[in-house]
């Protein structure tokens, strides 16, 4: 493990300046579930690791920005705030269950109990070629996918266009997307703001992450909140395909948000997102617009589901999870519409 | 003969807790891994990075800077001298004197110089240390080029720092280069190419084509069946996971013994397989493994990293750690083989099968021998059916080499014979419990001993039918495949059924236990055998305690040192069998020399003398003492016994109802399959089992469950997956390599059968056998499609549905 030295700032204003323009000289530990094991790994091998765990304020909390009993709150999730304070929060699990659902499905207790909202968002992709000290790949400075036409059956179906198959590992991204969430993130010139779903690219060089930050920027927190009308009904959901109930991860998920208007029982302003079956989640335009303007029934469900796949090319093993995408579309949605789940029991 | 079992049982078959459960549950325990000793160094392995390869070129000597850096074993490149010669810089040696016939004495000269390393006894020397007849380690690092490599994760060179991670450092600083070979591992491309060679061994190419061997004429068997199914079925390589992982923490001291602390099944052969490698005699290497996590056949040895944390030890002169890393244990620690093959079986409608026809073939990795245990093949009904066929290829791959694992080759066998016999079952329209109810091996009436498995073994395996259908709720649940309820979510049940030996272990030598009653009452019992987690110190104490009128926690039990006496490896499910009757002769021995010793001094004849809960009675008088006071009369004395079992001995006759072996086992799965996402969900499992005279019901009890979670895995979750391109493992980790965690196990109802007139029978391997075989069935019951190679995942599933169950 190549030696390093070890920052724990105060503040985001202490930490920026501890930060690189080019990365892989210095890296970000958040829950420390991860950056470590890369290290022992030989994968990541920064001179410099500053912790985050010593920042606090809107970092760390979940604060919410509207009067007690408002019915769609803003809420501010702090990058640093625990998975398990998320997967347990009464404020967001009111209005934004596709949040505190798929926060609680993430992994297991032990990581849930360290992991943060940040590291879920910003951590590094799970491909077994990648994390693989002796393979060579193109986020590793290769000239080849080894998954490409190799053991892809974990692998992106969205591939067209991607030389690299990873899927987004994170499990937040998807329902912060379809809630419309936006980012906040700090660097040297001050700080900014991002759409969630903005923050992600297909990454094919060593000098790519699988997020668009800068090397010297921190993602501070992350802002959900309703633009539905004055009265609307919110509906979200996230629903999750795993082989294992137990520290697993989803081979699909989907998260599906929209709104009902007074006395309607018709779906307006749909946002469907898609994780872990591209290098990115994805926002499906597709199967959002199936849904808009419908009543959720299993059919209109059904028909967001095959929208989603439109685009999909799936390689040599992962043809399952074409059709495990249609199933978690249709789910997400029925689940977001209050359906009782047809597939309990 | 033997005065065996009493006939007044007061604990044996009563449910015991494990006497370490409060040390494990707090981690009081100390397992090898957790074993820190002063000044302890960190040892690590440099492994072969291609799948099949030849060191091209080796140079240590940038490693040997690396900061912390204390010492390095290349493998394979040592080997012991004694010295003829030592000279300025240069050794004459001849060989070490073996005991072979034609031993032929070899002679070589040696230059001192880097890359070359002497060790005497377990002092790294130089040659001026060095006289004629002086017995020596030379190692010359050039000797490992031209090693060929067969795996990725083969052994080239050990290093010890003084922090794992310098260690690793040192690693990376090794110069090495390779010739890379071409390398298989995937069986079907060894099947496509089988002439071409890339692993070690005898055969001109990878493939071990099978022989074929039949019973009856199989061709008139599928004539006469009115029905006739062909069905192609397989279960993966799957690693083993001890979640202890392999090694030892090795030290020397000044006398030149060797304590090793090893996460081993054999504390014994440990020690004499490091006394044998360094050598010296047997007494002065010590094996401790007091508690110990997991081993499953797949640590029976020092291997390559005890082996070398002892040279390394011995070469750094301060003791050293090596224990595999996860990925290490995943790639290196052994594997269960692979199994795969197509199944063609025909019958009538009242249930008889007629004749099965198997063609299969398997993979042990590089090394191993065959992959599903073909003797038994069509497994449990090899008896039964009139006519057969089998054969059986071995594919030899370079993957890590295949160690036993829980049951080996059973499980194989029991998916390749009860898929079949459920799909046949279900082209008759018949239920599969008709179906197994009809062939069920027979009794065999010729069969002396009316206890004997063989000649009641339909009569068990009917009762462990009737038990098990009525747990599990049979008559009600069970629905013609795929004519379930309908939904999404497919419900089905599903049965499989498993024989086992179960013995006590063979061997020349048997199993010891010493058994020592001290006057204060105190009482301990002593045996080098190990609780691999399977609560044998608690069988020891159960024992002792039952004849001695004690209970459990009265016991001292002392276990897992080699010094203690001979006990043999815990494998086969052979030690219970053979510990439980040692203990058992050895408490009696004791108690009797107890009698003998204080009936003169009660007035007592040792003849009318015996034991009831708590005291010692006189049958005569009806005179009685307490046990601590009857013990407080040995004066400056102890009373002692020993006792020795084998699988020898319990063939003595009258030894039969001491222990024996053979076993049998149903199981019914109950799961729902979610036919939109292929998600398989095991609801609920019910494992009947027999195991002879249950000695601690609660430990049994645990055993089945561990084994149908283990199954369990194997039917969902395991599976070893290697790049082809690389030959490397994708998913040595507990990451993608699955297993189930706590939510995804079903309720586990376990119906223990005890058989006290049997004697002790072993219960570790048997309840892992049918579970994955029941779990398919079921699934198939639920689906009405034949998911035909497991894990059941679900690409797997999906995949079947969508091609309605052709392979």
């Amino acid at each position: 493990m190549k030696n390093f030295t070890y920052h724990r700032p105060a503040t985001v204003a202490a930490a920026l300046p501890l930060l690189d323009e080019q990365w892989g000289k210095t890296e970000l530990l958040a829950g420390g579930t991860d950056l470590h094991d890369l290290q022992k790994e030989y994968v990541a091998q920064p001179d410099k690791v500053v912790s985050l765990t010593a920042l606090g304020g809107e970092f760390k909390d979940i604060t919410s920005f509207s009067p007690p009993g408002a019915f769609a709150p803003t809420v501010a999730i702090g990058a640093g705030t625990k998975l398990v304070d998320i997967a347990e929060s009464r404020l967001l699990l009111t209005a934004y269950p596709a949040v505190t659902s798929a926060a609680a499905q993430i992994a297991g207790p032990q990581i849930r109990n360290m992991g943060t909202l940040g590291g879920s968002l910003c951590q590094r992709n799970r491909c077994w070629y990648f994390r693989d000290e002796h393979v060579s790949c193109l986020l590793k400075g290769g000239r080849k996918c080894p998954a490409q036409e190799g053991e892809n059956q974990f692998h992106a179906i969205f591939t067209t266009g991607n030389p690299c198959v990873i899927v987004h590992p994170s499990t937040l991204a998807p329902p912060l997307i379809a809630l419309g969430a936006v980012a906040k993130i700090a660097g040297p010139k001050g700080e900014r703001e991002l759409a969630v779903e903005k923050m992600y690219q297909a990454p094919s060089k060593a000098d790519q992450r699988e997020h668009t930050l800068a090397p010297n920027e921190i993602l501070v927190s992350v802002r959900v909140s309703s633009t539905a009308p004055q009265f609307a009904k919110l509906a979200n959901a996230s629903y999750e395909v795993k082989h294992r109930e137990t520290s697993e991860w989803p081979l699909v998920q989907a998260s599906v948000a929209f709104h009902f208007e007074q006395g309607s029982k018709l779906a307006k302003g749909v946002r469907v997102a898609l994780g872990h079956v591209a290098p990115t989640p994805l926002l499906s335009e597709a199967a959002a617009k199936a849904l808009e303007g419908k009543e959720v029934t299993e059919a209109t469900a059904t028909a967001a589901g095959e929208a989603a796949t439109e685009g999909v090319r799936p390689l040599s093993q992962n043809a399952y999870k074409v059709q495990l995408l249609k199933v978690a579309v249709k789910r997400a949605a029925l689940l977001a519409a209050g359906a009782k789940p047809y597939w309990e029991g | 003969m033997a005065e065996g079992w009493p006939k007044k049982r007061r604990l044996l078959g009563t449910k015991v807790k494990r006497l370490d459960g409060p040390a494990k549950a707090t981690g009081r325990a100390k397992y090898s891994y957790d074993v820190n000793r002063k000044g302890m160094l960190h040892a690590v392995m440099l492994r072969s990075p291609h799948a099949h390869a030849k060191i091209k070129s080796l140079d240590t000597a940038a490693a040997r800077k690396v900061p912390g850096f204390k010492a390095l074993v290349v493998i394979g490149a040592a080997q012991d001298w004694i010295v003829t010669k030592a000279d300025g810089d240069t050794l004459e040696l001849k060989s070490v004197p073996t005991k072979k016939k034609n031993d032929k004495e070899v002679q070589k000269t040696v230059k001192a110089g880097p890359g070359v390393t002497l060790i005497r006894g377990n002092k790294v020397v130089k040659v001026a240390d060095l006289k004629a007849d002086d017995r020596v380690t030379v190692e010359v690092e050039q000797a490992a080029v031209g090693r060929e490599l067969y795996y990725a994760g083969d052994e080239i060179l050990a290093i010890a720092a003084d922090t794992e991670e310098h260690a690793r450092d040192a690693l990376h600083a090794v110069q090495i280069e390779f010739d890379v070979l071409p390398h298989f591992v995937s069986e079907e491309e060894v099947l496509k190419e089988p002439d071409r060679k890339t692993t070690p061994g005898n055969l001109p190419g990878n493939l071990d084509v099978g022989k074929e061997a039949t019973k009856g004429d199989v061709e008139e068997g599928f004539k006469a069946a009115e029905a006739v199914v062909e069905g192609t079925y397989g279960v993966p390589v799957i690693s083993h996971q001890c979640l202890e992982t392999h090694g030892l923490v090795a030290e020397w001291d000044d006398e030149g013994g060797l304590a090793v602390w090893a996460s081993t099944q054999a504390t014994v052969a440990v020690s004499r397989a490091l006394a044998g490698r360094f050598g010296i005699p047997n007494t002065k290497v010590k094996c401790v493994t007091h508690y110990m996590g997991g081993g499953f056949g797949s640590k029976f040895a020092p291997y390559a990293e005890g082996f070398s944390a002892a040279d390394l030890a011995r070469r750094a002169g301060a003791p050293v750690k090596f224990m595999l890393d996860r990925a290490e244990e995943i790639t290196t620690a052994g594997m269960r083989p692979s199994a795969s093959g197509k199944v063609k079986i025909g019958g009538n409608k009242d249930g008889t099968i007629t004749a099965f026809a198997v063609d299969c073939h398997g993979t042990p990795g590089y090394s191993g021998g065959a992959t599903v245990n073909l003797g038994l093949l069509p497994y449990v009904y090899l008896d039964t059916i009139a006519n057969w066929k089998r054969s059986h290829s071995v594919a030899f791959t370079n993957q890590g080499g295949a160690r036993a694992m829980r049951a080996p080759g059973h499980p194989q066998n029991c998916v390749l014979t009860e898929f079949a016999v459920d799909d046949l079952a279900a082209k008759l329209g018949i239920d599969p419990l008709v179906i197994r109810r009809k062939n069920l091996p027979p009794n065999n009436p010729k069969v002396a001993d009316k206890v004997a498995w063989a000649a009641r073994r339909n009569d068990v395996y009917n009762e462990q039918l009737d038990i098990a259908t009525k747990l599990a709720g049979w008559k009600e649940k069970w629905h013609p495949p795929g004519k379930g309820k309908a939904g999404a979510v497919k419900h089905g049940i599903g049965m499989a059924i498993h024989t086992w030996g179960g013995f006590a272990a063979g061997g020349n030598e048997p199993n010891e236990c010493h058994v020592v009653v001290a006057r204060d009452g105190s009482v301990t019992a002593r045996t080098s055998t190990q609780d691999l987690g399977t609560a044998q110190r608690t069988v020891t104490a159960i024992v002792t305690a039952e004849i001695l009128g004690l209970q459990p926690t009265d016991v001292v039990v002392q276990i897992g040192e080699s010094q203690y006496g001979f006990s043999s490896g815990s494998g086969g499910s052979t030690t219970c069998p053979a510990q439980a009757p040692a203990t058992l002769l050895a408490a009696q021995a004791a108690r009797d020399d107890l009698f003998k010793k204080v009936a003169p001094k009660v007035a007592a004849d040792p003849k009318d003398l015996a034991i009831e809960a708590g005291k010692v009675v006189d049958a005569k008088t009806k005179k009685s003492w307490a046990w601590k006071d009857f013990c407080g009369r040995l004066g400056m004395d102890e009373a002692k016994g020993k006792g020795e079992w084998n699988l020898a001995i319990s063939n003595e006759a009258g030894n039969e109802n001491i222990s024996s072996g053979q076993v049998g086992g149903v199981q019914i799965a109950e799961v729902a399959v979610d036919s939109e996402t292929g998600v398989v969900k095991v609801k609920h499992m019910v494992a009947v089992q027999d195991c002879g005279l249950v000695v601690n019901k609660l430990a049994c009890e645990s055993q089945v469950a561990g084994g149908v979670i283990m199954g369990l895995n194997y039917a969902v979750y395991e599976e070893s997956i290697l790049d082809r391109a690389t030959g490397r493992q994708v998913n040595p980790d507990m990451e993608f390599y699955k297993l189930g965690g706590l939510s995804d196990m079903p309720k586990i109802t376990v119906h223990m059968m005890d058989m006290p007139d049997r004697g002790v029978i072993g219960i570790g391997e048997p309840p892992t056998i049918s579970t994955a075989a029941a779990i398919g069935n079921a699934v198939f019951n639920a689906l009405g499609v034949r998911v035909g190679t497991l894990p059941l995942s679900p690409r797997r599933v999906l995949d079947a549905i969508a091609k309605g169950g052709k392979p």
